[in-house]
């Protein structure tokens, strides 16, 4: 008897299990594709073990996915002025599948190396529009339509997938129900979303770095629908019974240290750089393709060929970056803005990289900067007493995580003793602000 | 615009906006700004898309987070409904005293902004600047009621007689700038 529910083992959640409709998605040409897309990028040449894929990364998403939504819609679990907001069982059903399928496809249309390059993307493009494309493709589109355990509607797949927001921002028509905003979050959203617990767990795993690791058993445990705060306070939203705080407050503090060790670790970001410099000389034009046909070609694989061939000769696009990769020769950290420089400073590492660029020449200097981002910054949270309040308002810990930032300058490995010297002679003129000028 | 000088602005209007008694969360920031570009006519470089609660900029809300993180500006968390209201942050007199100048060229208009829209509630301020937001796309001066009727059009919630009511206001505030202007 054929079977209809197949395991894959994984090493997060011990068991990713499919139902026959799934393993045709994961079997489809998009997703496949995902086995050789780095989750990390080039972060394995800094942390060796962290060679992992998003091919495994959806997986589990969509394994998280699916314990928050049977959590979050479980009869007893659903707060008194939320029960007009649950769709009927039949409905429940429908919405259960589509969102193991959104989770599924929700990174399809990554670039090679994940984020690393994607501002090789032309205006207007990033992954998630490539994603909406592949969604709605016609390989894709045959299997929505022909699924046994009935047809799902692609749009419901993209909304879920990628977001009221994104949509909005490509033009889409981004007309959410409450019920669909509330199973998109499930899956992108800031604070909750299974593909936010995936990662850090995963990307903690494979670098060896422990500081990811925080109890999502409780927390996905403790996860509700709850009317919003601020401006959402109309509308439903994930929060969660008081009783899951802690875990809260564990996975923003992962999440701050996973981003200061590890995403935000200076050789990752120069390895970046020179990927991305490489990248700029070596595709046509200077930009991936957004032609679905062409993104599926092109992978890791072939990339990192090419980054092979051409650091073995001189003179082929990309040629530098290519050697710096390949031979560990990347640019070295010349400058880390600390918190005195940016109290004297409102652009500490903007200051150095012009200065160093007057200095050795542009060339010979690299500058990477991220400002801290907070989208997403409170969250409602059921107390024992059936009361509603603002996480802020239960948790000093949540107030008091730190925003992770960086802002690095990097010049060539072989200018970096005269650079060190040049910048210790000059680090007061230089980060001494100027008032703009009439 | 660069962006040092857009958060100088962008300073000087949370400041007003206090002063004016706002609320100062994040759909304040955000209405106030538009009417500071779009109405006022201050070149802040940003695109406004009409999203939940009327127009709203992803590139100010990524702005705004930046300078969160830079400690230009800090939030202060309210009790459950009300989201947090920003205020100037510890490094916010660095970037004020050095962009002095750009402040001081837009003070006029940050004024305006402020003292006319400061004290609106959430949904007054969506039905105002969803207001702009059709007369904007009008390209020109056109009646009140196909204005209206686009309004409810784009946002069912605001019935049809206060979607007239969000227009004509809106209609008297321009007048009003370019009076003071």
């Amino acid at each position: 008897m054929a079977k209809h529910l197949h395991e894959i083992r994984d090493p997060i959640h011990v068991f990713v299990r499919l139902s026959s409709d799934e393993r045709r998605v994961v079997n489809s040409s998009p997703f496949q594709r995902l086995r050789y897309i780095h989750q990390l990028a080039l972060t394995y040449l800094v942390y060796p073990g962290a060679t992992h894929r998003r091919f495994e990364h959806s997986l589990g998403v969509m394994e998280v996915a699916t314990r928050i939504f049977d959590i979050v819609t479980e009869q007893s679990n659903v707060h008194a002025r939320m029960h007009d907001l649950m769709p009927t069982s039949d409905g429940l059903r429908y919405w259960r599948r589509a969102l193991r399928m959104a989770a599924l496809c929700h990174d399809i249309g990554h670039l090679p190396f994940s984020h690393a390059a994607e501002d090789l993307l032309p205006d207007g493009w990033d992954h998630e529009r490539l994603t909406i494309a592949l969604i709605e493709s016609p390989e894709m589109q045959e299997i929505w339509l022909t699924l046994e355990d009935g047809p799902l509607n692609p749009a419901h797949i993209v909304k879920l997938a990628v977001g009221q927001e994104k949509l909005q921002k490509f033009g889409y028509d981004a007309t959410f129900s409450e019920w669909e905003d509330v199973l998109a979050q499930i899956i992108t959203g800031d604070l909750f979303g299974a593909d936010r617990i995936d990662y850090l767990l995963r990307d903690s795993y494979h670098a060896g770095v422990a500081y990811g690791r925080f109890d999502h058993y409780r927390l996905i445990d403790t996860l509700r629908i709850l009317p919003g705060i601020g401006e959402d306070a109309d509308r439903p939203s994930l929060g969660m019974e008081d009783g899951g705080l802690r875990s809260a407050e564990a996975l923003q503090l992962a999440r701050y240290f996973m981003y200061t060790q590890l995403y935000f670790h200076h050789v990752r970001r120069i390895y970046d750089r020179h990927l991305r410099d490489f990248l700029k000389e070596w595709l046509d034009g200077g930009f991936f393709p957004t032609d679905v046909e062409k993104h599926l070609q092109t992978t890791d694989n072939e990339i990192l060929a090419a980054i092979s061939a051409a650091a073995r000769t001189p003179g082929s696009p990309g040629h530098d970056p290519a050697k710096r990769i390949i031979n560990r020769e990347h640019f070295r950290l010349l400058f880390d803005a600390n918190r005195g420089d940016k109290d004297r400073h409102p652009a500490p590492g903007q200051a150095v990289y012009e200065a160093a660029c007057l200095e050795f020449g542009n060339e010979q200097v690299r500058h990477a900067v991220l400002p801290g981002k907070i989208k997403q910054y409170d969250f409602s949270v059921l107390g024992h007493d059936g009361n509603i309040v603002a996480a802020r308002e239960r948790s000093d810990v949540l107030s008091t995580v730190p925003v992770a930032t960086y802002d690095y300058v990097f010049v060539a490995r072989e200018l970096i003793a005269e650079a060190r010297k040049w910048l210790d002679t000059n680090r007061e003129t230089i980060l001494q602000p100027k008032e703009e000028a009439n | 615009m660069d962006r040092l000088q857009r958060a100088a602005v962008l300073l000087s209007l949370v400041e007003h906006l206090r002063m004016e008694q706002s609320w100062c969360g994040e759909t304040h920031v955000q209405k106030a700004t538009y009417f500071l570009q779009e109405l006022a006519g201050v070149p802040l470089d940003l695109d406004f898309v009409l999203y939940k609660h009327g127009p709203f900029s992803f590139d100010l809300r990524d702005d705004l987070g930046a300078m969160l993180g830079d400690g230009q500006l800090a939030l202060q968390p309210q009790k459950f409904p009300y989201g947090p209201k920003h205020v100037l942050g510890e490094r916010s007199s660095l970037i004020m005293h050095l962009y002095a100048r750009t402040i001081e060229r837009y003070r006029g208009q940050t004024e305006f902004v402020a003292a006319k829209f400061g004290k609106m509630s959430v949904a007054e301020l969506e039905r105002i600047a969803t207001a702009l937001f059709v007369t904007q796309e009008e390209g020109a001066p056109s009646d009140v009621e196909p204005r209206a009727q686009r309004l409810h059009e784009l946002k069912p919630h605001i019935q049809l007689e206060e979607a007239r009511g969000a227009v004509r206001r809106i209609d008297e505030v321009i007048s009003e700038f370019h009076a003071a202007a």
